[in-house]
C-alpha cells in the first residue's frame, strides 16, 4: 500500500477528499464544456447551424484535417528537437562540475513560470519582424512554423534537460565504471549503461512535452499566425467568432479523446517509475581538455539561445522603451492591476491548494485520477470560459467564479508535484508515527505533510505563476475594475501608436518580473534542500523535478 | 504552516460560498460592451453616484463575440444593457432576438448617416470608418504614388503592399470585406481579392497582430494595412515624442470605406430597465461624446460635440459604401466562407 494512503485508510476519508476535486473537474470543466456541447448539438437554428455536423467531418474537410496535423506534427517535431537538444545538455550539466552550475539548475525552472503572453512577446522581439535576431541575420521568422516551434522550445527544453540531469543522476557509478573498465568507449557506456537507466524518465517527460504542446493555446495564438494555428485556436475561432458551436464541439471531442490517451500513457508510465533505490552517482568532475569545455559551453549556449534570450529580449525592449513608458508603471491603473493581479492569484492559490492536496492524496493509487489532473491541461480556457458563461450566467462578474476558475486551472501543479512527492516518500516513517500512537491525520500534518514541504512548494510556485499569468478568463468573466496586468497588456496591444507598444513590453517586463518573484519567495527557502539532493540525488529524485516541471504556460494564454 | 494554509483555505471557500448570493445588488446595473469600451473612470463613477447606480462592466471581446455571448446566454441574460452593437451586426442581434425596443424618441443633433443605420433596437452613440492606413515613410521610401483605385493594388507595383485581418476572426477585417462587395458588387469583388491573393495580400488574424507586426510602421513589411480613419490621430495622440503631423495617413478609395456606427441597446429579459435608459442618455451627453473621440477613437454622432484637438489628424472620408444590415445579416456569413476560400484556402 502506498504511504500516502496508509495515512487515510479510512475510505470515508478518502472519498471526501476525492470529493473536494472531483466537484471542481465537474462543477468548473466537464459541465460547463458539456454544456457547450448540448448546445451545439441541439443545434439552436439561428445560430445558422445546420445540426447534421457528425463526429468524422472533421477528417473529411481538408481545412480541419491540417489543423489537427498540424497540431500533432508541431508536439511531435517539438518532442523529438528537445530531445535532441535537451539530452546533450542535460548529460553535460549532470556529469561536469563547474561554477555556478547549481545557480544554472535553478534557472532552469525560470521559463516555466513566464506567462505565455509576455514569453510570446519575447519570441516575437527576438525573431518578430524588427526582432533583435532577424535584425541581424536579415531573416524574419513571421509566417513560418519556425516562430511556434521555438516558443514550444522555450518551455519544454527545460523541461527534458531538468528531468534528463535528475535522471542521468540516477545512474549507477558502478556499472558505468565496469563498462568503462571491460574497455567500452564512453559513447558505448552511455548508449548500453547511461541510456537505458535514463529512457523512462525521458519518455515520461517528452509525454508531457507533447501534451503542453498539442493542448496549448496562448503561443499558437499569438505565434502561429494565420497558417501555423492549431486545433485549439480553430476551436477558439469557432466559438468566439463563427458561434459555431457543433463543428466547435465535435473538434473538441477529438482533442479530449486525443489528449486524454497521451496523458493516460503519461500517467501509467509515471506509476510504473518505480521509487528509485539509493544508488551510488556517478562523481562530478571538471571538463578537461578543450573539447570537454566546448562540449559544456556549447550546452550552456544551447540554454541561452532557446530559454533565456526571450526572456531577455522582453527587458530590453522595456528597458530601451524609455522613462515615459515607466512612468506608466506607476499610475493609478496599473497600480490597480498589479494590485488584482496579486490579489486574485493569491486567492487562487489558496483554494488550488486546498485542491492539489486532496487530489493528490486520492491520485495515489489511481492511475485514472493522475490523468484527470491533466484534465484542466487539455482543455483550451477560453472554451471553458465560454461554457461558464452558458451554465452560470447569474454568476458572470462575480468573484468567486473567476477565483474558482483560476483556481480549477492552477491547481493541477500542486497535485502532480505532491503525488510524486508522495510517490517516493519512505514508508517507514508515517508507519512509526502511527505505531507510537499518533492518529491518522496527526500523522499527516506532523510527518507526512513536512517531509512533502519541497514538492508542495514547488507545485504551489507553479500554481501561483500560471494564476499571475491568467489571461483568458479574466479576459471572459472580469469586470473593469478587476483588470489584471495580462488584461491591461492586451488592451494596450489593441491600441495603435508605438507608445502604446512601449508599454505593453514594460507590463510584460513587470509582470515576468513578479511571476519570478513568487517563485523565488516559495522556492527559496528550500535552497539548503536543494543543495543536499544535489549531493545525494536518490531517492526523491526525477519524478519530483518531472512533475515540478508541469508548468502550464499555455493555461495563461492570450 | 501547512496546516494554516490548509485552515484558511478551508475557510475562505467557504465564505466565498456564503457571501456570494449578494453579488446581484438592486441597484446594480449590468452593462455589456466591446473590448475597446474605454471612458475615463471619474466620467463613470459620476455616473453612478447622480444615478445612484453601481455600474457592472463587463467587457464581452471583440464586437462580434459579444454579440455572441449576447445570444448564447439570451436564457438568462449576463447585462441589462449593451454597448457596442454596431451596423453590421445589428440585424444579426434582431434575428437572434437579444434586444429590446427602449422607445425613446430619436435624438435631434444626431450625425445623419448614423441615424439611419439602426432601427428602433439601437441608439447611436458613435460612427468610424474601416479604412487603409499606409505608412508615409515607407512610401516615400518605395518611390511608388499612393494607388489610386482598389484596382491598382492588383498591380506587380504593389505586390506585398496590403496586410488585412481576417473577416472570421476580425471586425475591421469583416468590416473591409463588406466594403469591397458594397463597393464593387458581390463578384468582382471576389475576382478583385483573388488577384490580390495573387499579388502578395497577407492575412492577419486580428488587427493588433496586423498593425503591430506587419504593417511596415511598427517594423513589418507592409505599407499598407486595414485601420481606421482615426488611426493616425491615434498616432499622434500617443507619440513618444511631441510630433505635428502624423507618421501615418488614411487613404480614402472607393470599395475600400466602411462606415461603423456604434449604438448603445437594451437587452432584452434585462431587469434594470429605468436604470439601462439612464445610462443610454449617458452614453450620448456631451462629456460622454466628447471624451469617446480620444479613449475610444471614434467619432460623436452628436453632431454638436466638438472635435478633440487631435482628431484634425483623422479626415472623415468623403465617400463610403454602404449596405442595408438585412443583407449583412443575411449574406455575412456565406461571404466569409467565400472570402476564406477565395483568400485562405
Amino acid at each position: 500500500m502506498m504511504p500516502g494512503a496508509m495515512t487515510f485508510k479510512s475510505r470515508l476519508g478518502r472519498g471526501m477528499l476525492a470529493a473536494l476535486p472531483l466537484l471542481a473537474l465537474g462543477l468548473m470543466l466537464v459541465a460547463p464544456l458539456a454544456r457547450l456541447a448540448w448546445q451545439g448539438w441541439s443545434g439552436a437554428p439561428e445560430f445558422g447551424q445546420t445540426a447534421n455536423v457528425s463526429l468524422w467531418s472533421v477528417w473529411q474537410d481538408d481545412y480541419l484535417r491540417w489543423r489537427v496535423f498540424w497540431s500533432l506534427a508541431q508536439a511531435g517535431v517539438t518532442c523529438v528537437l528537445a530531445l535532441v537538444l535537451g539530452l546533450p545538455v542535460a548529460w553535460v550539466l549532470a556529469r561536469f562540475e563547474f561554477p555556478l552550475r547549481r545557480l544554472v539548475l535553478r534557472l532552469l525552472m525560470l521559463p516555466f513560470v513566464v506567462p505565455t503572453l509576455v514569453a510570446a512577446l519575447g519570441v516575437l522581439a527576438l525573431w518578430g519582424p524588427h526582432g533583435v535576431f532577424s535584425g541581424w541575420l536579415g531573416v524574419s521568422l513571421q509566417n513560418t512554423p519556425w516562430l511556434l516551434l521555438y516558443g514550444n522550445l522555450f518551455f519544454n527544453l527545460c523541461l527534458v534537460v531538468r528531468a534528463g540531469v535528475d535522471a542521468l543522476n540516477q545512474v549507477s557509478a558502478r556499472q558505468v565504471a565496469a563498462a568503462r573498465s571491460l574497455g567500452a568507449t564512453p559513447w558505448r557506456a552511455f548508449w548500453r549503461i547511461e541510456w537505458p537507466a535514463i529512457a523512462p524518465w525521458l519518455a515520461s517527460s517528452l509525454c508531457l512535452v507533447f501534451l503542453y504542446c498539442f493542448a496549448g493555446f496562448g503561443l499558437a495564438l499569438v505565434l502561429g499566425g494565420q497558417r501555423y494555428a492549431t486545433v485549439e485556436v480553430e476551436i477558439y475561432a469557432l466559438v468566439a467568432h463563427e458561434l459555431k458551436l457543433a463543428e466547435a464541439s465535435v473538434l473538441a471531442v477529438w482533442m479530449i479523446l486525443l489528449t486524454g490517451g497521451v496523458a493516460l500513457a503519461y500517467a501509467a508510465i509515471e506509476k510504473r517509475l518505480a521509487a528509485p533505490s539509493r544508488v551510488d552517482p556517478l562523481a562530478r568532475r571538471r571538463p578537461q581538455g578543450i573539447w570537454q569545455w566546448v562540449a559544456l559551453a556549447g550546452g550552456l549556449g544551447v540554454l541561452v539561445f532557446f530559454c533565456v534570450a526571450p526572456m531577455l529580449a522582453i527587458v530590453w525592449r522595456a528597458v530601451s522603451a524609455g522613462s515615459e513608458a515607466w512612468a506608466q508603471v506607476l499610475d493609478e491603473e496599473t497600480l490597480d492591476a498589479l494590485w488584482n493581479t496579486l490579489r486574485f492569484s493569491f486567492m487562487a492559490l489558496v483554494v488550488a491548494t486546498v485542491l492539489g492536496v486532496a487530489h493528490a492524496l486520492v491520485a495515489t493509487r489511481s492511475v485514472a485520477w493522475r490523468a484527470a489532473a491533466f484534465l484542466p491541461f487539455v482543455v483550451s480556457p477560453v472554451t471553458v470560459a465560454f461554457g461558464l458563461l452558458l451554465l452560470y450566467p447569474q454568476w458572470t462578474a462575480s468573484l468567486p467564479l473567476l477565483v474558482a476558475a483560476y483556481a480549477v486551472l492552477a491547481y493541477p501543479f500542486v497535485a502532480k508535484s505532491l503525488a510524486a512527492g508522495l510517490d517516493s516518500l519512505p514508508p517507514h516513517l508515517p508507519q512509526a508515527a502511527r505505531t507510537l500512537g499518533a492518529s491518522p491525520w496527526r500523522t499527516f500534518w506532523r510527518v507526512t505533510l513536512p517531509m512533502l514541504a519541497t514538492a508542495l512548494r514547488r507545485g504551489m510556485a507553479f500554481a501561483a505563476a500560471t494564476a499571475l499569468g491568467e489571461f483568458a478568463v479574466t479576459l471572459f468573466l472580469s469586470r473593469p475594475e478587476w483588470a489584471t496586468l495580462t488584461t491591461l497588456i492586451y488592451q494596450r496591444l489593441g491600441r495603435p501608436g508605438v507608445a502604446n507598444l512601449d508599454v505593453a513590453m514594460v507590463l510584460s517586463c513587470v509582470l515576468m518580473g513578479l511571476a519570478l518573484l513568487a517563485f523565488l519567495v516559495i522556492e527559496w527557502p528550500q535552497r539548503n534542500a536543494a543543495s543536499e539532493r544535489d549531493a545525494t540525488p536518490a531517492p526523491r529524485g526525477p519524478r519530483v523535478a518531472v512533475a515540478a516541471g508541469h508548468r502550464e504556460k499555455e493555461l495563461s494564454h492570450a | 504552516m501547512n496546516k494554516r494554509i490548509f485552515v484558511f483555505g478551508a475557510v475562505a471557500l467557504a465564505a466565498w460560498t456564503l457571501a456570494a448570493p449578494a453579488n446581484a445588488a438592486d441597484n446594480e446595473l449590468r452593462v455589456m460592451v466591446h473590448s475597446s469600451f474605454s471612458l475615463p473612470k471619474p466620467m463613470l463613477a459620476q455616473f453612478e453616484t447622480q444615478s445612484g447606480l453601481k455600474l457592472s462592466v463587463i467587457k464581452g471581446g471583440d464586437a462580434g463575440e459579444m454579440l455572441n455571448k449576447l445570444i448564447l446566454t439570451r436564457a438568462q441574460p449576463v447585462a441589462d444593457v449593451v454597448f457596442g452593437i454596431d451596423n453590421a451586426l445589428v440585424a444579426k442581434a434582431q434575428a437572434a432576438n437579444v434586444l429590446e425596443a427602449h422607445g425613446l424618441p430619436a435624438l435631434a443633433g444626431t450625425v445623419a448617416g448614423a441615424e439611419k443605420q439602426f432601427g428602433a433596437l439601437v441608439v447611436p452613440v458613435d460612427y468610424g470608418y474601416v479604412t487603409l492606413n499606409y505608412d508615409k515613410a515607407a512610401v516615400a521610401k518605395s518611390g511608388q504614388a499612393l494607388p489610386k483605385t482598389l484596382d491598382d493594388l492588383t498591380q506587380p507595383a504593389y505586390r506585398n503592399w496590403l496586410v488585412v485581418q481576417n473577416p472570421a476572426t476580425s471586425s475591421p477585417g469583416y468590416a473591409f470585406m463588406l466594403a469591397t462587395i458594397a463597393g464593387m458588387g458581390e463578384e468582382k469583388a471576389y475576382d478583385w481579392w483573388a488577384k490580390m491573393r495573387a499579388n502578395g495580400v497577407k492575412v492577419a488574424k486580428g488587427w493588433s497582430e496586423a498593425y503591430y507586426t506587419e504593417f511596415s510602421r511598427n517594423g513589418g513589411a507592409y505599407p499598407l494595412v486595414v485601420s481606421y480613419a482615426t488611426s493616425p490621430a491615434a498616432e499622434v495622440f500617443y507619440s513618444k515624442e511631441k510630433i505635428t503631423e502624423s507618421p501615418t495617413g488614411s487613404l480614402s478609395l472607393k470599395g475600400g470605406v466602411f462606415q461603423q456606427v456604434e449604438g448603445v441597446a437594451l437587452v432584452k429579459g434585462g431587469v434594470q430597465r429605468e436604470a439601462a435608459l439612464k445610462f443610454i442618455n449617458f452614453m450620448r451627453s456631451a462629456p460622454v461624446q466628447e471624451a469617446l473621440q480620444t479613449t475610444m477613437w471614434m467619432y460623436p454622432a452628436q453632431s454638436s460635440t466638438p472635435r478633440a484637438e487631435v482628431m484634425r489628424h483623422a479626415q472623415e472620408p468623403t465617400t463610403f459604401e454602404s449596405m442595408g444590415t438585412d443583407t449583412i445579416a443575411e449574406k455575412g456569413s456565406q461571404w466569409v466562407s467565400r472570402w476564406t476560400q477565395v483568400v485562405l484556402k
